[in-house]
């Protein structure tokens, strides 16, 4: 982990599906003022949306004046997202197995969307407590030039 | 929201939805509910034109499976059309090509095939 104080900035939103787009082009913007690669900046993008689309749509479900919480933190040489949601929580120990497809199917996200997470960024911790929230967090390294 | 929009071409022997901007879980019911219209009315060679397309998540990709799995009974199929090198590898990565889903590279591969 690196130990330098990072540059921050947080968002606090509305659990509403229109502020994922939104969340994703300030995300976007933050990666695309580092040095990462266009493919990298897609993933984020990508890795960033889908932890928001869990946080409204299988955390929160049906809870009225949800709130999801996003940080990022950038250092010099890696980007870390961090968001938070107060919902229902999951099993951690699901994602990516048949259940949790299945579990997902339902919903039309073929169970891929915290996959995604974990495969697109470079490291992962996903914490869940039942009844409490979630806790996602994702990291991406700054490319190294040689 | 980002210029998102879904349009149908009925010219050819089958329908062909033009998708541009982004498709994510905002977008995703327009789109869901443009192909329950097409499908509902038996169409079973469906055509998605994502060569404007910036941006597919999971939600995209389970809307379009979504729509494959239900005409997958009667040998129906779902024909995309894609450039982009981020959105082929998000729809290789889902392994969704293992079902009567098709990808293309250019409109003309796909008049090759379904003519």
């Amino acid at each position: 982990m690196n130990n330098t104080t990072p540059l921050s900035m947080d968002m606090i939103f509305d659990a509403k599906s229109e502020f994922v787009g939104i969340v994703r082009l300030a995300v976007s913007g933050v990666a695309s003022r580092m040095s990462f690669s266009i493919e990298e900046i897609e993933d984020i993008k990508i890795a960033v949306s889908e932890a928001c689309t869990n946080a409204i749509h299988h955390a929160y479900k049906t809870i009225e004046n949800a709130k999801v919480t996003i940080n990022i933190l950038i250092y010099s040489d890696q980007l870390e997202i961090v968001v938070k949601d107060e919902g229902v929580g999951f099993d951690t120990s699901i994602i990516g197995t048949p259940k949790q497809q299945q579990q997902s199917e339902s919903n039309m996200s073929l169970g891929l969307g915290l996959t995604f997470v974990e495969s697109l960024m470079d490291k992962t911790e996903f914490n869940s407590t039942i009844g409490k929230g979630s806790v996602i967090r994702m990291i991406k390294k700054v490319p190294q030039i040689s | 929201m980002i210029g998102f929009s879904v349009e149908v071409e009925e010219k050819n022997n089958y329908p062909i939805v033009h998708i541009k901007g982004e498709i994510d879980v905002y977008t995703c019911p327009a789109l869901q509910e443009k192909l329950n219209e097409i499908i509902n009315r038996g169409e079973l060679q469906v055509v998605l034109d994502l060569e404007d397309l910036q941006y597919i998540d999971s939600t995209g990709l389970g809307t379009i499976a979504n729509t494959a799995q239900n005409i997958q009974d009667q040998n129906g199929e779902v024909h995309v059309i894609c450039n982009k090198p981020q959105i082929k590898k998000i729809f290789e990565f889902s392994g969704l090509e293992e079902k009567n889903i098709t990808l293309y590279d250019t409109k003309s591969e796909l008049v090759k095939k379904l003519g």
